[in-house]
C-alpha cells in the first residue's frame, strides 16, 4: 500500500457527501490518517488497531475544530446545553433563557390565512397525533429551555396552557408535560418520544408544526379533531394536517 | 488462506449485516424523527457506535466464557428484563455495525479489518435471536411481518388468567393507564432521551376482538445506571411488565425496537385487562405484584405512579444540572450498554465494562459537535450518503431502489489471501465524566452489592430453564399435556397465578 493512500480512497462508486460541513470534516480526518499511517510507517496491519490508537489523540481531534472556526464558520446548535457552554462553537442562540420577549416560531412554509368569521386566523399546520371529538383552545406558551421548566415546576403550569416547543423528545419538558392542555411540536412526527407520550397522557398533540406569528400569551385553537396522520401517510409523503388558529383577544 | 473463517460463515454473516442494514434504514427513515433540546442525542450517539465496535466482541467473548448466547435467551424468555427488543433485537448488532461504518467512512478501517470480530458478534446476535424467538421460529420481528410472540403457551395462560379486566372510567383503568403513562415518560428520561427503557412483544389473540400485548419497563430503581443512585431509591422494583388486553385495537406491527402500532390508533379507552409482574436474573419467573385483589392490583399502580413521579422530577433537576460531557457521557453509556443485562445474568457485569468510555472512542468527542454530528447521523443511518454506502449503479435497494447499502460486507477476498486484521483487541482503559457507581442493586432479592449480585446469578438457574425442562416446547407439550411431566411443567409456572395454581396443563386456555 502506498503510505499516502488509504485502501478506502481507491472506491469504484464513493461519491463524496453532497453536504459541505460531512464533506469538510471527512476530508480533515481521512488526511491526518494518510498523515499518521505515513509517519508511522505506512504498514496498515500494524497501523490499524496499535499505532493509529496511540498516534491519533484527542488534540489532532482539536485541531480540525481550530481549523473550521478559523474558517470564520459556526456550527447549528440543537442542545441548549451545547451553545451555554461554548458559545464561540455555536451560532447565536435566540430565546433560549427565562425571559421570550417577543420571539416566535416562524416557519417559511407555515400556511396563513385571514381571520374567518369567528376571528380564527390560521397561524399554520400541523400533524394530529390522536383524532378527537373537538377542538383545543387555549392559550400559547413557549417552553425551550430548563429555567422555564424549573419556573413552572414551583409555580405550577397555569391551566389550559397549549405548549409551544421543539423538543420532539420530550424529555426537556418531563416534569410538566401531563399538565399541558395541549402541545404544538415544531418538530418530528406522529412516531416521536413526545407524540408516544402525548398519547399515554392523552393530551391533545400536533407534531410537525409549521407556524408563524404566534407569540406567548396567544390564544389558540388547534384542530385535534382532524384526522390523525398514520405511518402509511408519511411513507407515501401524502399531506395530512390539522390546522392552528390564533383567536381574536 | 484464513484458517479460522470458513466460506460459509462469511456467507452467513454478510446475510445477516445485510439483513440488519435493509431493516436499520427502514426504522431509521420510518419510524423516529427526534431532536431534543435537553441531550446533544446525535454526538453521544455516534459516541455510543464508537464504544460498541471497539468494546462488545470482548465483552461478548467474555460472557460466552461463563454463559452461551442461547442459554442467555431461554432465560430471556422467561422474564422481561432488557435483553428483549430494541437491545438484542436490534441495537446488539446495529450499534457494533454502525461504529464500524462510521470508522469505515473516516478512512480509520478496510472492510477486511476485526474480521472475526464481526463474525463473533454477528453469530452470537444470531444464536441469540434464534432461541429468545424459539417459539415463534423466526429470527426477528421484521421476519415475522413486525410480530414477537416470544412468550411460551403456559405464561400467556397466567397472564391471560390472571389479569383483571377493567373498563374507562373505573379505578383500575385509570390507576393503569396513568402508571403506563407515568413510567414511559421516566423511561424516556432514565435512557436520556431514548426508548430503550420499554419494549413490547405480542400480539398475542386473545379472541376475536381482543388481543394482548406484553409491556417492559427496564431500569427503573437503583440498577448499573449510575444517575439513578439515590434518585430511584424508592423504585421498589428495577423490572416491570405489564401484561395488557384490549379490545376492537389490532397491533399491527410490534417492530424490532420494541415500538408498536395499531388499527385503530391504540389509547387509553382500548384498555380493558392489566395485571402487574418484575422478574429478574434472580427470580425462578415473573413474579405478581399485588394481584391478589383488583383493589390491591389499583393500589399498587397509584403507589407506583407516584413513586415514579417523584424519581422523575428529582432525575430531572439532576440532568439539568449536568454539563455537556456529563450529558453526552451518560446517553452514550445507556445506549451502549444496553446489552449489559447478559452480562448480569451470566453474572460476569464489571462497572469498568460497562460504564466507562474507551479510550480509542472517547479520542473522537471533539468532533462531535451538535450540527456535525446530526449530519453525520443522518448520512450513517437515513441518507446513506457516505461514500462507503455507495453501490454499483445497477443496485435498488430494499425500500429505497437507490444505489446504496447501509453496510459494508466483509470481503470474500480473504479467503483467496488478501491479508486482514481480526481483531481490534481487548477493551482499553476508560473514563466517564458522570458520578462513580454507588455498589447497590435494586434485585428481586433485594438491594445487592454488584460482587453478590454476580455471585447469585452466577449460581442461580430457574427450575424452568433447568435440564430437565428447558427443551419441552410447544410442540412437545401439543402432543404430551396430559402426561405428568407436563403437568409438573405447568405447575412450576403456575406457582405465584391465583387463577391457575396446582391445575397444570389440563387447562387449554382460561375464559
Amino acid at each position: 500500500m502506498n503510505v499516502t493512500q488509504l485502501y478506502v480512497d481507491s472506491d469504484r462508486y464513493g461519491e463524496p457527501p453532497a453536504n459541505l460541513l460531512l464533506d469538510t470534516v471527512r476530508s480533515a480526518v481521512t488526511d491526518l490518517v494518510r498523515r499518521k499511517l505515513a509517519a508511522s510507517g505506512g504498514n496498515w496491519s500494524e497501523f490499524v488497531f496499535s499505532a493509529s490508537d496511540r498516534l491519533i489523540t484527542t488534540e489532532d481531534f482539536l485541531a480540525i475544530e481550530r481549523q473550521i472556526l478559523a474558517s470564520g464558520y459556526r456550527f447549528g446548535w440543537s442542545a441548549v446545553i451545547s451553545v451555554r457552554e461554548r458559545p464561540d462553537l455555536y451560532k447565536e442562540a435566540e430565546a433560549i433563557g427565562a425571559s421570550l420577549g417577543a420571539f416566535s416560531f416562524e416557519h417559511p412554509n407555515a400556511v396563513v390565512g385571514p381571520a374567518d368569521n369567528a376571528g380564527r386566523e390560521q397561524r399554520g399546520i400541523g400533524d394530529n397525533v390522536v383524532r378527537r371529538k373537538d377542538n383545543v383552545l387555549g392559550i400559547a406558551r413557549y417552553v425551550r429551555s430548563s429555567e422555564q421548566v424549573i419556573d413552572y415546576m414551583t409555580r405550577g403550569v397555569p391551566a389550559g396552557t397549549v405548549a409551544i416547543i421543539d423538543d420532539s423528545g420530550g424529555t426537556l419538558t418531563a416534569p410538566i408535560l401531563e399538565s399541558f392542555a395541549g402541545i404544538i411540536c415544531a418538530g418530528g412526527t406522529v412516531r416521536s418520544h413526545l407524540s408516544i407520550l402525548a398519547r399515554e397522557y392523552g393530551i391533545p398533540c400536533l407534531m410537525n408544526a409549521k407556524i408563524s406569528g404566534i407569540r406567548d400569551g396567544d390564544s389558540v385553537e388547534i384542530e385535534t379533531s382532524a384526522a390523525a396522520k398514520t405511518a402509511e401517510a408519511y411513507q407515501r409523503g401524502e399531506e395530512v394536517t390539522a390546522r392552528i388558529w390564533k383567536l381574536a383577544r | 488462506m484464513n484458517k479460522q473463517t470458513t466460506y460459509a460463515q462469511l456467507l452467513e454473516t454478510n446475510n445477516l449485516i445485510q439483513n440488519c442494514g435493509d431493516e436499520t434504514y427502514w426504522l431509521c427513515v420510518t419510524r423516529t424523527v427526534q431532536g431534543s433540546k435537553l441531550f446533544p442525542v446525535s454526538p453521544y450517539i455516534l459516541l455510543s457506535y464508537l464504544n460498541a465496535f471497539y468494546r462488545y466482541p470482548s465483552l461478548l467473548r467474555k460472557i460466552e466464557s461463563r454463559m452461551r448466547a442461547e442459554d442467555i435467551a431461554d432465560r430471556a424468555r422467561n422474564m422481561g428484563m432488557k435483553i428483549q427488543n430494541s437491545a438484542l433485537g436490534w441495537a446488539l448488532p446495529n450499534f457494533y455495525l454502525l461504529g464500524r461504518e462510521l470508522l469505515l467512512s473516516l478512512g480509520f478501517l478496510r472492510p477486511q479489518d476485526a474480521l472475526e470480530d464481526v463474525v463473533c458478534v454477528m453469530d452470537f446476535w444470531k444464536r441469540y435471536l434464534l432461541s429468545w424467538h424459539r417459539n415463534d421460529g423466526h429470527i426477528t420481528n421484521r421476519e415475522y411481518g413486525h410480530r414477537a410472540q416470544i412468550l411460551p403457551d403456559r405464561r400467556l395462560e397466567v397472564f391471560h388468567s390472571d389479569m383483571f379486566p377493567c373498563e374507562p372510567g373505573d379505578p383500575l383503568h385509570e390507576a393503569a393507564h396513568t402508571a403506563l403513562a407515568t413510567a414511559s415518560q421516566y423511561g424516556f428520561l432514565v435512557s436520556c432521551e431514548s426508548r430503550i427503557s420499554l419494549t413490547n412483544s405480542g400480539p398475542y389473540r386473545l379472541d376475536d376482538r381482543h388481543e394482548m400485548i406484553v409491556r417492559d419497563f427496564m431500569d427503573l430503581a437503583e440498577c448499573s445506571l449510575p444517575w439513578l443512585d439515590g434518585i430511584a431509591k424508592d423504585v421498589p422494583y428495577n423490572y416491570l411488565t405489564v401484561p395488557m388486553a384490549v379490545r376492537d385495537c389490532h397491533f399491527s406491527l410490534i417492530d424490532d425496537w420494541g415500538s408498536f402500532e395499531s388499527k385503530p390508533e391504540f389509547t387509553a379507552e382500548h384498555l380493558v385487562g392489566v395485571g402487574l409482574y418484575t422478574s429478574d436474573a434472580l427470580s425462578e419467573s415473573f413474579m405478581p405484584i399485588s394481584m391478589g385483589s383488583r383493589e390491591e392490583l389499583t393500589s399498587a399502580f397509584s403507589s407506583l405512579n407516584e413513586v415514579l413521579k417523584d424519581a422523575t422530577n428529582k432525575l430531572w433537576l439532576r440532568i439539568a444540572g449536568w454539563t455537556r460531557d456529563q450529558m453526552i457521557d451518560a446517553g452514550a453509556l445507556v445506549y451502549y450498554n444496553i446489552i449489559k443485562d447478559l452480562a448480569h445474568v451470566a453474572g460476569v457485569f464489571e462497572v469498568d465494562d460497562w460504564l466507562t468510555i474507551d479510550r480509542r472512542a472517547e479520542r473522537f468527542r471533539p468532533l462531535f459537535n451538535d450540527e456535525f454530528s446530526d449530519q453525520f447521523l443522518g448520512a450513517l443511518v437515513g441518507s446513506l450518503s457516505l461514500p462507503n454506502h455507495c453501490q454499483s449503479p445497477y443496485t435498488m435497494m430494499q425500500h429505497s431502489d437507490r444505489p446504496t447499502r447501509t453496510y459494508t460486507p466483509l470481503p470474500y477476498s480473504i479467503l483467496a489471501g488478501e491479508e486482514y486484521v481480526p481483531s481490534c483487541g481487548p477493551i482499553q482503559a476508560g473514563a466517564s465524566h458522570l458520578e462513580p457507581k454507588v455498589d447497590r442493586y435494586r434485585t428481586t432479592a433485594g438491594v445487592l452489592t454488584l460482587e453478590e449480585y454476580n455471585r447469585r446469578a452466577r449460581e442461580f438457574t430457574p427450575q424452568l430453564c433447568s435440564e430437565k425442562y428447558r427443551f419441552l416446547c410447544e410442540t412437545w407439550t401439543k402432543y404430551n399435556h396430559h402426561t405428568p411431566l407436563a403437568n409438573e411443567l405447568y405447575e412450576l409456572e403456575q406457582r405465584q397465578s391465583r387463577t391457575l395454581r396446582g391445575k397444570g396443563a389440563r387447562v387449554v386456555r382460561p375464559g
